[in-house]
C-alpha cells in the first residue's frame, strides 16, 4: 500500500491561513489502512483545527468528506458539491489523490494535509516498512523474493556490501541487510545458485530515470 | 490516550486536562480519590480556553 504521515498541524494551519471554509477530503483506500487519512484521521484532524482556529482568534468552517479513492475521478465526483462549496480543499490522501483532485477541480487549490511516504507493508500493529520503489523492472525472482532495491540502503544488485554488520545495515542498526536477508532466504530455499550470476547494472530507464512514467493498454481504452 | 494527550499539547489545551484510570467497582474509595484529585486539577488549570465566549457573530444577534 501507499504509506503515509500527517503534516504537522503548524504547517497546516499555516497552509489553511488564507482560507476560511475549508473541506478536508480523507481517502477511503492506501491512506484509511496506513491510519493517516481515512474518515477517523479527517474527523480527528476537523476537530483539531475547529478547536486550533478558534484559539488562534481566526475561526474557519471546517467541512468534512471522505471518498473511496481520491486517485480516480468518478469517486471525487460524490464529493462535488462540498468540493465547490469550500474556498479551499485539504487533501488527506496521498501525492496521487491531491494531484488528481486539482487537476479535476481546476478551479479549486487542494493542499496536500499528509506527505506520502513510501510503499509498504504494515509488518506489525502500528509499524510500517518499506518494501517496493517502484523501479518498474522487479528482480523479485533472483533474489529469494527480497527487494534489494527497496531495502538496501545503496540498492545493490550484487551485495551485500562491507556495511553489513552482523545482519544490520550500517546505516541503521534497526534496518537489516537485505543482502544478509536475501543470502539467509536463498540459502533456505537450496537456490544459493542464483547469487553465482553477477548481475549487471540495472537499467533504471524503467524507474525515475526516465522521467514521469505512463502505462497505455490499447485494449481497455474506450 | 498518549495521542490525544499530544494533541491537546498541540492545540495548546494542556494535556494535564486527560487522564485515564483503572479501578474495579469495589474500589470506591480510590474512585472518591481520583475525582477529588482531577476536581483539584481541573480548578488549578482554570477553564479550557475554548471556553472563552466567542465574538459576536451574524446569528447570535437577537
Amino acid at each position: 500500500m501507499i504509506v503515509a504521515e500527517q503534516k504537522p498541524l503548524e504547517e497546516i494551519k499555516s497552509m489553511l491561513a488564507p482560507y476560511r471554509k475549508v473541506l478536508i477530503l480523507g481517502c477511503g483506500t492506501c491512506v484509511t489502512v496506513c491510519f493517516a487519512g481515512g474518515a477517523k484521521e479527517v474527523a480527528i484532524l476537523a476537530s483539531q483545527l475547529r478547536m486550533a482556529t478558534r484559539l488562534d482568534g481566526d475561526e474557519k468552517e471546517i467541512l468534512e468528506a471522505t471518498v473511496q479513492r481520491q486517485c480516480e475521478y468518478e469517486y471525487n465526483e460524490e464529493a462535488a458539491d462540498l468540493i465547490r462549496e469550500a474556498d479551499v480543499v485539504l487533501s488527506l490522501a496521498c501525492g496521487i489523490g491531491c494531484q488528481t483532485m486539482n487537476q479535476q477541480f481546476p478551479e479549486k487549490l487542494t493542499l496536500p494535509g499528509l506527505n506520502t511516504t513510501f510503499l509498504g507493508q504494515p509488518t506489525e500493529q502500528g509499524v510500517w516498512e518499506e518494501r517496493c520503489q517502484a523501479c518498474g523492472n522487479c528482480i523479485l525472482a533472483l533474489t529469494g523474493g527480497i527487494c534489494p532495491v527497496a531495502r538496501c540502503a545503496k540498492s545493490l544488485l550484487n551485495g551485500p556490501c562491507g556495511g553489513s554488520q552482523r545482519g544490520v545495515c550500517e546505516v541503521n542498526p534497526e534496518t537489516p541487510c537485505a543482502w544478509q536477508l536475501i543470502y539467509d532466504r536463498l540459502k533456505a530455499l537450496g537456490r544459493l545458485d542464483l547469487l553465482l550470476e553477477i548481475q549487471p547494472a540495472k537499467d533504471w530507464r524503467t524507474s525515475r530515470d526516465g522521467g514521469q512514467r505512463r502505462i497505455v493498454r490499447e485494449d481497455l481504452r474506450l | 490516550m498518549n495521542y490525544v494527550k499530544h494533541i491537546l499539547d498541540e492545540l495548546g489545551l494542556g494535556s494535564e486536562r486527560l487522564e485515564m484510570f483503572f479501578l474495579s467497582s469495589s474500589e470506591g474509595a480510590r474512585f472518591a480519590e481520583i475525582a477529588t484529585e482531577m476536581t483539584e486539577r481541573a480548578r488549578r488549570l482554570g477553564p479550557s480556553p475554548l471556553r472563552q465566549p466567542r465574538p459576536m457573530q451574524m446569528e447570535d444577534k437577537p
